[in-house]
């Protein structure tokens, strides 16, 4: 029994129909994907249709959520498995398949590097002006609470807390320092106002939030929107608390506190990650053609300094011409005050060589193939012709 | 026999010769030499061009044309363009501007006339209402705009643009540019030259010799300069010429052209023979031609089938040859003139889409000798330089990339390549509409030819699968080089996939035998649509990285395209009895097995 249904899976694993069925799907998820883009901004309708096992429905008026068709993951596992077991239980092994066999490999190669980044992509931003020098990245969206020790004025000692360990409650030690923070209360997004007569306390003690409204807010799915991530969290001291405060990526200037000697600063702010080097933005460049508004170029000359490698040298980034260093890769992006700021997307993706290698493949076995198809096909038609002739 | 072979070649050299005669510069309009002042350089839209092509594409933009009647003879757009500059009063009696909404119509209390054409003298009272519905649209997101709304917004932007050609060289209502030069201090001078400079459409005025070679100057800022001491020697011809042409002085008029032309030799050579090449390029107008020759190869065709078959199949193919070299020629000119890889932009895209197919077609046609890769391939090349006609409204065809596109690798790699797949799968399409259509009209159908439209659809096909895969792939590489995601499922990108997935479903449905000739064809018509949709329908969504070319008023006109791809696909489909060359076949037991052997 069990021997009959594994049978009748290898049979449908390895035939030509599921094939055909997994590219139907991924069409029709690819026009959805397309057409949800119009409301739900581009990353929205990827997590949604594309990056997800099953496509869900929220029916309307009801709190019901029924899957409806299987998400692009499902469709590119099962896609990619079909090919694996096609080609090596039906694709006869010989020279005139040698085409499709090549082709196939690379696709296989691009469906995993689709998964390669779906799962390991990290996509950041840099934003620099001209003068300054930097020596981290900040995710576009993620928010985390800094607590910054600025007692040594020559330098600062940042603790980053992530918004997923907000989220989770309860109390965070902050490694390396006696302080840890309870955090009473966490919002994904909400909105904040001043506080009216009429609103509710924020639930702060101390600081600016006391004068503040917290109303909570479904988090933002278009691309170009961020969340207002608010917390209210009383940092403690060998059981001495310091009030509870209101920190929010909304709230302008770090709110501070001192505690045995040492002064600390609360930020919410985009999630940093250091690294092992600084750059310095010497120029950013913007040309437009002459007489028009229409952009040129954009290009950012910057300077890296890495002591760690003895390397220091200016790079140009400018459009289609990023910086790949150290893992990362740095692509001009986008510009704001007047021209003396540039913001640089930066990408970590370990498997960016997947679909170069996986292109050349399919490329090379789809020319191999139909070459040899149409030598075929040719060689047919010269023979009809001859008949015809004689 | 002889004449089967000779008469359709001599055919297509009379074309040939026809389309080069086309290029010939016109004669003098009333004595005065307008062509010497159309091959002025001026620069606009951040390049340097003719002043041709300025007032071509200016007139294109207002009336939908390059020329038209007035006072019972033809007005070319050079010499409209002098009007517009130098003697308002009568350009604004000329009625160019082409209003076909009925409500617009409505608000300047016209009627609806036989022909569509107003003047701005016509318009000019309602103006302040003009403005003020086109301000409270722009204000709307254009998905939100009514159809009244889009249109009075660009009634409001060609009237602006025709404002703006007005106050180009001088202002409007104020003295002319001669009388300017020689009073910098007159009351009121210095507004009007601010004025210049912001209104004016283009800089007739070449860089001096040891200046950028972008510094071009607008009339306005010349007569700045000018008033501060610094004369351009360009400056004193252009006011002549001015006055020459509305004064009615043909000689001074000559003189003053001769003049600013030495002045643009002695400066700006390079410009000079640039602007020469392109006039050339205008006046040959190649994509007009190649279509009106593609039009003349199918009608040839059509007679093929009543009257002497073989005389006339080898007529039309002579004439598709004869087409596919004017827009081979056109292309190549182009690709020279700008520099860049054939496709840039949308309208280009179309003329390249059609070119792919004229070629594939030819070659077709060359292979299997059956008229039916002439019909294809004149069919499609004339359908897409008529959708490119459509798309060249907007203005300059050669406009300067924007820094994202500014990479002729990337242009020449991707760009190209998935163009070729686009017109792979439309000239699959094209064949299956060709194949349904034999089979409800033609009675007695030779297996042959049956045999050998299926397997050039299958050879496009792969064909198509081939290059939209790999121009697919190589925009991911192109967006992993510029913003570090091969892949973001942008819609323009999606709608690549779409072909590519749409391709492979029906090389695996043929290999797998799931569907037979038929279903092949059918689904080939498909292909069509799903092209349409991923060229066209995206840029209507407004959404992603690629939509540089919004538009919508294609809108009525993809879903007609649409339309009429349903119904060949219901033809296709529709059971065998019904078909005028398929009765016998339906008594027969069905598609042999043979189909189902995968290659």
């Amino acid at each position: 029994m069990t021997k009959g249904i594994g049978r009748s899976l290898l049979d449908v694993l390895t035939s030509l129909k599921t094939t055909i069925v997994c590219l139907a799907a991924l069409m029709v998820l690819v026009v959805a994907c397309t057409l949800a883009q119009v409301n739900l901004g581009t990353l929205g309708a990827v997590n949604q249709f594309m990056r997800a096992w099953i496509v869900w429905w929220d029916v309307p008026r009801t709190d019901l959520t029924l899957p409806v068709f299987p998400g692009g993951a499902l469709v590119g596992l099962v896609l990619a498995a079909n090919l694996i077991a096609v080609q090596l239980s039906r694709l006869e092994r010989s020279w005139k398949k040698v085409g499709i066999w090549i082709a196939h490999a690379g696709l296989i190669l691009l469906v995993l590097g689709e998964f390669v980044s779906a799962a390991f992509q990290v996509e950041t931003r840099l934003a620099i002006e001209q003068g300054q020098t930097v020596n981290y990245v900040e995710s576009p969206r993620e928010q985390e609470l800094a607590l910054i020790d600025t007692t040594d004025p020559k330098f600062d000692d940042v603790y980053g807390v992530p918004e997923s360990r907000l989220a989770h409650g309860g109390t965070v030690a902050i490694p390396g320092t006696p302080v840890s923070l309870r955090v009473s209360a966490f919002y994904p997004n909400a909105a904040l106002r001043n506080r009216g007569p009429s609103d509710p306390p924020s639930g702060a003690t101390q600081g600016v939030g006391t004068a503040v409204a917290v109303a909570p807010l479904p988090p933002v799915t278009r691309d170009d929107d961020v969340n207002t991530v608010a917390a209210l969290v009383e940092p403690v001291v060998g059981g001495r608390s310091f009030g509870t405060w209101l920190v929010s990526n909304a709230l302008g200037a770090p709110q501070g506190f001192i505690s045995e000697g040492h002064s600390y600063k609360l930020a919410m702010r985009p999630r940093r990650e250091y690294l092992p080097f600084s750059m310095t933005l010497k120029k950013f460049s913007h040309d437009v053609y002459p007489g028009t508004d229409i952009p040129k170029n954009f290009s950012s000359l910057v300077h890296i300094a890495n002591p760690s490698r003895g390397e220091d040298r200016d790079v140009l980034i400018y459009m289609n011409q990023p910086l790949r260093y150290l893992g990362r890769t740095y692509y001009q992006a986008s510009f704001g005050k007047g021209d003396t700021l540039s913001i640089l997307q930066v990408v970590q993706n370990p498997g960016w060589l997947l679909p170069y290698i996986s292109c050349v493949l399919v490329t090379l076995g789809l020319l191999i193939h139909f070459g040899l198809m149409l030598r075929r096909s040719v060689r047919k038609q010269m023979k009809t012709m001859q008949q015809e002739a004689a | 026999m002889k004449t089967e072979r000779f008469l359709p070649w001599a055919v297509g050299a009379l074309a040939l010769a026809a389309a080069v005669f086309a290029a010939k510069a016109p004669g003098k309009v009333n004595g005065f030499d307008v062509d010497a002042f159309a091959r002025l350089p001026v620069l606009e839209g951040g390049r340097v061009k003719p002043v041709d092509s300025v007032a071509r594409n200016s007139l294109l933009m207002i009336r939908s044309q390059q020329s038209f009647r007035y006072d019972g003879r033809g007005v070319g757009a050079d010499e409209w363009l002098l009007d517009v500059l130098f003697r308002p009063q009568r350009a604004d009696q000329q009625p160019v501007f082409v209003i076909n909404d009925p409500d617009v119509l409505g608000l300047l209390g016209l009627r609806q006339t036989a022909d569509r054409y107003f003047s701005f003298a016509a318009i000019a009272p309602h103006l302040g209402e003009v403005e003020q519905q086109a301000m409270a649209a722009q204000r709307l997101d254009p998905k939100q705009r009514t159809r009244f709304q889009g249109a009075v917004l660009n009634l409001f932007e060609r009237v602006y643009l025709y404002y703006r050609l007005k106050n180009t060289v001088q202002v409007q209502g104020g003295p002319p540019l001669s009388a300017e030069l020689k009073a910098p201090g007159a009351p009121g001078a210095d507004q009007r030259r601010a004025a210049l400079v912001d209104l004016g459409v283009f800089r007739p005025l070449p860089p001096l010799a040891g200046q950028r070679p972008d510094a071009w100057r607008s009339a306005g800022e010349a007569l700045q300069q000018a008033a501060a001491g610094t004369v351009h020697p360009g400056l004193d011809p252009l006011a002549r010429l001015g006055a020459a042409w509305s004064s009615g002085n043909p000689a001074g008029f000559a003189a003053a052209t001769a003049d600013l032309r030495a002045v643009s030799a002695s400066a700006h050579p390079r410009a000079l023979a640039m602007a020469r090449d392109e006039i050339v390029f205008n006046r040959a107008q190649p994509f007009y031609v190649g279509m009106v020759i593609y039009v003349l190869a199918l009608l040839a065709l059509f007679v093929s089938w009543a009257w002497r078959p073989v005389l006339m199949r080898n007529t039309a193919f002579a004439l598709l040859v004869a087409g596919a070299v004017v827009h081979t020629a056109g292309l190549v000119y182009r690709i020279i003139l700008q520099g860049r890889p054939p496709v840039t932009n949308l309208y280009s895209s179309a003329v390249f889409v059609g070119w792919g197919a004229v070629i594939l077609g030819v070659i077709l046609e060359a292979m299997y000798r059956k008229g039916f890769g002439t019909a294809v391939a004149a069919a499609s090349g004339f359908a897409s330089l008529i959708v490119a006609h459509h798309l060249a409204g907007d203005g300059d065809t050669m406009e300067m990339m924007r820094a994202v596109l500014d990479s002729n690798f990337w242009l020449a790699t991707h760009v190209v390549t998935i163009t070729i797949g686009y017109s792979g799968t439309f000239l699959a399409g094209a064949i299956a509409i060709g194949y349904t259509l034999r089979k409800h009209l033609a009675s007695n159908l030779d297996d042959g030819t049956t045999k050998a439209l299926a397997s050039m659809t299958y050879g496009v096909i792969a064909f198509a699968l081939f290059f939209s895969f790999l121009g697919t792939v190589l925009g991911g590489i192109w967006a992993d080089q510029s913003w570090g995601r091969f892949w973001g499922w942008d819609p323009k990108e999606n709608g690549a996939l779409l072909i590519v997935l749409w391709n492979a479903i029906i090389l695996h449905a043929r290999w797998g035998g799931f569907a037979r000739e038929r279903g092949i064809m059918a689904m080939a018509i498909f292909g069509n649509i799903i092209t349409s949709l991923s060229w066209f329908g995206v840029n209507m969504l407004g959404v992603g990285l690629h939509s540089y070319g919004f538009m919508d008023k294609a809108f009525w006109a993809l879903s007609a395209f649409i339309g009429t791809q349903l119904l060949f696909i219901a033809l296709c489909l529709v059971p065998r009895r019904f078909w005028a060359g398929g009765g016998e076949a339906a008594a027969g037991p069905g598609p042999k097995a043979t189909s189902g052997s995968r290659a």
